[in-house]
């Protein structure tokens, strides 16, 4: 068996990705990507520590599969908000979206 | 789960059902031609459906149960539940006439306003990091589509955006946290996670404890997104200042007593054992965002802008709070403290921006030098005004100086004198801007041609309840105190 | 550990050798003749038409978006279906409330007109 520390560090590197993209893409629809990566990273997480640590039962596996479901209704709303946006401003980069400031 | 857990269920379960019954009544009805009479009434229904929901609190009352594996049904719980339950109310109140004219879907606003509720009463009610989770998620993912509601408003969609990107990632971070805790204990109950670190975790996860300090400060960047806490605060200005007002009143209030309520409980029941980790951090934390918010406010010209900031600061007061607990049957538990600060704060805080929105329904105006002359152009709403203003600073007769009574005599006690220094110091500074309002509505000439503010029937009826309940709580706060007191009862807390 | 995963380093050198070796042969014993076919994106393919980078109807972003959420909402049946038996009557009425919530988003959307085409 893989040792949980590779996974762990997999993990780590792929959340650390994921939070580097949400923070210096300028297109919303590449932050949203960015945090779909930290996301799996959590996911990878979950069910590694659930194979390698848990006493019982199968929460790992199941609090994964609740938030592929949870990321899929965000990405859907947070989609929806960036056609609204498109629409009435032509563009969905983050730093042109800015009239309100101080 | 049995018949008995379904009792303790019943305001989500009446909630839920009042959500789906305005969304379809809105949907399959009355968005027929010749209906439009009839859709005025889909707030009431929706009221009727907060009130039954208060009643199905009554089986939850008394005693520290657990319901059906993750769900508590505590004194505690029940505070906050309650506390939703009211502020939303007063919410749909003040949205009536300002959603009249700004947008035809009227009925998914207040469909979605009782669903908020619904996420609010399982968030503060979960005792296991999935359902935390699902909670919180639930809370934000609606809370967006609010805040954005307003499709043609330019405003309105900068401020959606703004809240999803900061809230996306500050919901994956702490996610990560809780995969860390998971990892460092093998579950997720929140019972377990306290029993594992309490004694010397066994097994295959020995040796992973120490995970829990990275933890407490992933988790705390989740909640403290809810609670607009320093550094997780950057999106609060711009969204309270884009949102509809009466979903910006929402935000400051609920969904911030959502995250405090959360944090509360798990700090307490699970991170027990590292107390002296994330109190140094709480007090650090509450240091800058009392600070921080209350310097930024003193240079707002939007009063939505003002108020956005005077929140964060506020949120800075309440974060004493839990920083300073001593759970020892004393008067000041630091917590109790802490629910006194939220519901006076509720009050107060709703009925600011109820005045907010009367002035902008009638004008469209929201900088504060719009607010010249007030007093001519409507007494009632400039001493309403005044009145919550001085609640949000802390001058008694008011509800606002009880929460900060409370809050700061548990850091007292417990000998945090810089703390304390540190706070009373940003109370000076944060009368210096309310008071600038107040300076506006009295004391300055209305513009030429400025005409008397009307205010519809709804919105009377918000201003009536939180003005009444903020001086009420301020003058005869003896309930509150020992409602309070009582409701700091937690499950599973040892 | 280590150990088990030399095959896959094997796998891994023999593929990567067999087709710098593919490459390298037919770059140079490989004749050389060009025809307007051979340079067209599908040789004897369908012939291309327009740019494929222009601009299609925002229509099919709202179906996408409305497929994505039901199709990941569904995998929440598989926890349920693999203890189906286990939960009873219990879980089947929780199944049934969490379709039925399903339900009525998607009476939504249909109500709405999102799935005719405009």
């Amino acid at each position: 068996m893989v040792p949980l520390t590779w996974y762990l560090v997999l993990a780590a590197g792929l959340f650390c990705i994921g939070v580097f993209g949400a923070l210096a893409r300028k297109n919303a629809v590449g932050v949203l990507m960015g945090v779909e990566l930290m996301l799996n990273a959590v996911n990878i997480n979950l069910v590694a520590f659930w194979r390698h640590t848990a006493v019982s039962g199968m929460t790992g596996q199941l609090f994964a599969i609740f938030v592929i479901t949870v990321a899929a209704a965000e990405a859907a709303v947070g989609l929806a908000l960036f056609i609204a946006i498109y629409r009435q401003r032509r563009t969905v980069n983050v730093e042109e979206i800015d009239t309100m400031k101080g | 789960m049995n018949l008995t857990d379904l009792t303790y269920l019943l305001p989500e379960l009446i909630l839920l059902l009042a959500a789906t019954a305005v969304f379809l009544l809105d949907l399959l009805w009355l968005k027929r031609p010749g209906a439009e009479g009839k859709r005025a009434l889909l707030p009431y229904v929706a009221l009727v459906g907060l009130g039954l929901a208060a009643l199905g609190l009554i089986p939850s009352l008394g005693g520290v149960r657990q319901v059906a594996t993750m769900l508590a049904a505590d004194p505690f719980a029940v505070f906050f539940k309650a506390l939703a339950i009211i502020g939303v109310a007063v919410v749909i109140l003040t949205a009536i006439p300002y959603l009249r004219g700004r947008t035809p879907y009227r009925g998914e606003f207040y469909a979605l306003l009782l669903a908020v509720t619904l996420a609010v009463c399982l968030a503060v009610g979960a005792t296991n990091l999935v359902l935390i989770y699902l909670g919180m998620e639930f809370l934000s993912i609606t809370s967006y589509v609010l805040v954005g509601f307003l499709r043609h408003d330019c405003k309105s969609g900068e401020a959606a955006l703004k809240y999803f990107l900061y809230g996306a990632t500050a919901s994956a971070v702490m996610l990560y946290g809780m995969s860390l805790l998971y990892g460092a204990t093998g579950t997720t109950d929140l019972g377990g996670i306290a029993a594992a670190f309490a004694s010397a975790p066994q097994g295959a996860g020995a040796g992973l404890a120490w995970l829990g300090t990275p933890a407490i400060i992933l988790l705390l960047a989740g909640f403290g997104f809810k609670a607009s806490l320093v550094p997780f605060h950057q999106w609060a200005p711009d969204t309270y200042e884009g949102a509809p007002t009466p979903v910006t009143a929402f935000l400051s209030t609920v969904s911030k007593a959502t995250g405090f309520a959360v944090l509360i409980r798990v700090f307490m029941v699970v991170l027990a054992a590292m107390q002296y980790q994330w109190t140094a951090l709480l007090i650090a934390v509450s240091i800058v965002t009392m600070t921080l918010g209350n310097l930024t406010a003193l240079r707002q010209t939007n009063i939505k802008r003002l108020l956005a900031y005077s929140s964060i600061a506020q949120a800075g007061y309440i974060l004493i709070g839990v920083a300073a607990v001593w759970m020892s049957g004393a008067t000041f538990t630091g917590l109790n403290g802490v629910l006194i600060y939220l519901f006076a704060y509720l009050f107060t805080n709703v009925g600011a921006f109820a005045v907010v929105t009367a002035v902008e329904s009638a004008t469209g105006a929201t900088e504060v030098k719009d607010y010249a002359g007030l007093v001519t152009r409507s007494p009632w709403l400039a001493g309403l005004l005044f009145v919550f203003l001085i609640s949000l600073a802390g001058i008694p007769p008011t509800g606002g100086f009880m929460g900060k009574f409370f809050v700061f005599g548990a850091a007292v006690q417990q000998r945090l004198w810089v703390l304390v220094a540190i706070a009373a110091v940003n109370s000076v500074i944060a009368a210096f801007y309310y008071l600038n309002v107040v300076r506006y509505m009295f004391f300055t000439p209305a513009e030429e041609g400025a005409e008397p503010i009307g205010v519809a029937w709804p919105l009377r009826g918000a201003l009536l309840v939180t003005a009444v309940l903020t001086l009420l709580l301020g003058l005869a706060p003896g309930p509150l105190i020992t409602w309070a007191t009582h409701s700091v009862q937690l499950l599973a807390l040892r | 550990m280590p150990e088990g995963y030399l095959p896959i380093l094997v796998m891994l050198l023999v593929t990567g050798a067999f087709a710098t070796i593919a490459l390298v042969v037919s770059a140079v014993l490989g004749p050389k003749r060009s025809n307007p076919a051979k340079d067209e994106a599908y040789e004897s393919g369908i012939l291309p038409f327009g740019d494929a980078r222009r601009r299609f109807p925002v229509q099919f972003y709202v179906i996408a978006v409305l497929f994505i959420l039901f199709d990941v909402e569904v995998i929440l049946m598989y926890p349920w279906a693999v203890s189906a038996r286990k939960l009873g009557v219990f879980g089947l009425i929780e199944m049934a409330i969490f379709l039925g919530i399903l339900l009525v988003g998607f009476v939504y959307a249909w109500k709405n007109d999102a799935f005719k085409w405009q």
